[in-house]
């Protein structure tokens, strides 16, 4: 459980990066595609960037994290089902400021922000699984479910 | 081990499973009640919302009928008679070109758009769809005509897709000079879109003079259209000739259309005339995804006058070439625009009221996770079916708090704008079938139910109704005996 943990953690972690790299990619297709003369107006659904970051966005992290908040469960560490909720907790308001900034653009920008803390904390998660494989008796009461 | 820390180490695991199960049991439920069940008739979707009006017969869910059931396939236009115009409409599924370049799409006799259908009030118009090659199946809807219910054209709920190699007859007379449009309602996001779509034409019984046009505006993937051509569109007339401009906006979002360095006036919105239409200076029309406007343009003497519609032209004259400007920024307000007159019913006297709150919140919409349209705080498909009954005066308000603008389009009704964000309408009655809902606002509006049937009320950004922003309004006593999936894969959106 304690591998699943940090795997798991680690793929948010890998999530975020695609996601950055998704929308970049999206964007920058965008200009070079109006530079060839393409007009956008509200018909306009994006491109494979923007579908990308939008399945990856609202299904595969999600599930990912999911997952993890499980595993954390049965992980027996300190902090396991901690972190995770944390990291639960960054993904919910993640989306909520994604769905806000289609009113509010501005709000975009924490968007950006909130999504380095999901990459800080996934990774702090993935570090904090202890490595040696047996459990000591002393840590064994922390592992009571949060 | 010791028996206590066995026991202690089995109640972690358990306390760990149950923890699981309060996590994943709302998830899954969530999950599987949104799921959309396989053949479901839209008359079990959802719940039954009466407005305070009388459920008698909603005809919703599956408790026992009294009395006898009109099914929507009964519902159709005159079965006799000569048609004043017939035409047959064949759809294929294949590469059309735009601009120059050549991209996947429909077309209709052969072109995309389809042929401009050209009508008098009164006629008899008879068209046979052909489905020669549309893989999903295919229909028409007759956008902004308010025909009888089972010539409405939408998949699954007055009709089955017409299968590759099938063919289906629409009949109804037109009762109403204006400007329409039809387009598929099966799979319509992609198939409208792509390009099965047309012009419809409904001109007065007395004969009309002079110089008029249909400009039907469409983006194929991202190439602006008029008339399925990415150039202006030349409409030849002479100096002091007055022409109508027919505006189609066939896309999902808002298009703004102005005169440039000229006045103009607005003669008719979704197929009814606007009384006693002023002359518009400085101002641009929004226009709605769905929706129609009618500008008349005075040619000048010195040349050609254009008419903006977002990127594109109509230039009007005589010269190949006319004065270009940008958007004037300021929209002209339909609720003060023209005057009053009698609208032939009276909105006070009101039988049903209902509330198409449009908002947005995370969750799942036939098993897919989202940012979802909500209606009235419900996800599709557990959204209202508005009952109504033959003869009631309605009034809807519709709010709009998702953060994006929907163009709203109910079936087979025109709805009577009677406020905006609570000021009224002062201008000339304000009819409309395609009502764009900017962000943040509220309309009021009032009809008279005279049209029995099964009716789609949906926004009309097709995407978006795809996403699940799709309402009813089901008259009492009626009933469908279509199905959404079934055996012809009846995808209305």
């Amino acid at each position: 459980m304690k591998t699943a943990y940090r795997v798991l953690a680690y793929l948010v972690a890998t999530g975020v990066f695609v996601q950055a790299g998704a929308i970049a990619y999206a964007w920058f297709a965008t200009l070079n595609d109006l530079d060839g003369g393409a007009v956008i107006d509200s018909d306009w659904e994006g491109n494979l960037g923007h579908a990308m970051h939008g399945i990856v966005g609202t299904m595969v992290i999600p599930l990912l994290v999911i997952a993890l908040l499980i595993v954390s469960f049965f992980a027996k560490f300190p902090g396991a089902v901690r972190y995770a909720l944390i990291i639960l907790g960054l993904l919910v308001l993640q989306i909520v400021l994604a769905f806000v900034a289609f009113g509010a653009p501005v709000v975009g920008a924490l968007h950006g922000a909130n999504a380095l803390a999901i990459l800080g904390v996934s990774i702090t998660a993935a570090q904090r699984v202890p490595r040696s494989t047996t459990t000591t008796d002393a840590s064994a009461p922390a592992n009571a479910v949060a | 081990m010791t028996e206590r820390e066995a026991l202690g180490r089995r109640r972690r695991v358990v306390a760990a499973v149950v923890a699981s199960l309060l996590v994943l049991g709302p998830l899954a439920w969530f999950w599987w009640s949104s799921l959309v069940p396989a053949n479901a008739s839209v008359m079990d979707m959802g719940y039954p919302d009466t407005g305070g009006g009388p459920a008698a017969a909603s005809g919703h869910g599956h408790e026992p009928e009294d009395g006898p059931r009109v099914s929507v396939a009964t519902l159709t236009g005159p079965s006799g008679g000569v048609p004043d115009v017939e035409l047959t409409l064949t759809a294929d599924a294949g590469p059309i070109e735009v601009g120059g370049r050549t991209v996947a799409g429909y077309t209709l006799n052969g072109t995309s758009p389809g042929p401009t259908i050209e009508a008098v009030v009164g006629d008899l118009v008879q068209v046979t769809l052909v489905n020669r090659s549309v893989p999903d199946g295919t229909t028409l809807h007759w956008h902004g005509v308010d025909v009888p219910n089972a010539e409405d054209g939408v998949a699954g709920v007055t009709q089955d897709a017409v299968p590759e190699g099938g063919s289906h007859v629409y009949r109804f007379v037109v009762e109403y000079a204006g400007t329409y449009w039809y387009h598929s309602h099966q799979v319509s996001h992609a198939q409208v879109r792509g390009g099965l779509f047309g012009a419809l034409v409904v001109r007065p019984a007395a004969p009309q003079e002079g110089v008029e046009a249909v400009a039907a505006v469409h983006t194929y993937g991202a190439v602006p259209t008029v008339n399925g051509s990415t150039g202006d569109l030349r409409v030849d007339a002479a100096a002091g000739d007055r022409v109508r401009v027919r505006v189609v906006n066939t896309g999902s979002g808002v298009l703004r259309a102005w005169v440039p360095g000229s006045g103009y006036r607005l003669l008719a919105l979704d197929g009814r005339d606007l009384h006693d239409p002023g002359r518009v200076a400085e101002q641009a029309v929004l226009i709605g995804g769905g929706g129609r406007a009618d500008l008349e343009v005075t040619v000048p003497d010195d040349g050609s006058v254009r008419v903006r519609l977002g990127s594109q032209s109509v230039i009007v004259g005589p010269a190949d070439d006319a004065p270009d400007g940008d958007d004037p920024r300021s929209t002209l307000d339909l609720l003060t625009y023209g005057t009053p007159t009698d609208v032939g019913f009276d909105p006070r006297a009101v039988d049903r009221r209902f509330d198409y709150a449009i908002g947005r919140r995370p969750g799942f919409v036939a098993g897919r996770p989202g940012l979802q349209w909500t209606i009235n705080g419900h996800t599709y498909p557990d959204v209202p079916m508005f009952v109504v009954s033959e003869g009631d005066v309605v009034r809807m308000i519709l709010r709009n708090s998702s953060g994006q603008g929907h163009p709203m389009h109910l079936h087979g009704h025109h709805l009577l704008v009677l406020s905006r964000d609570g000021a009224p309408s002062t201008g000339s009655p304000w009819w409309t079938d395609s009502l764009e809902l900017a962000a943040g606002e509220s309309y009021e509006v009032a009809f008279v139910a005279d049209n029995p049937g099964v009716w789609m009320d949906h926004c009309h950004n097709l995407p978006h109704a795809q996403q699940g922003l799709v309402a009813h309004l089901a008259y009492t006593g009626v009933d469908t005996p279509y199905v959404l999936g079934g055996d012809l894969d009846n995808t209305p959106e």
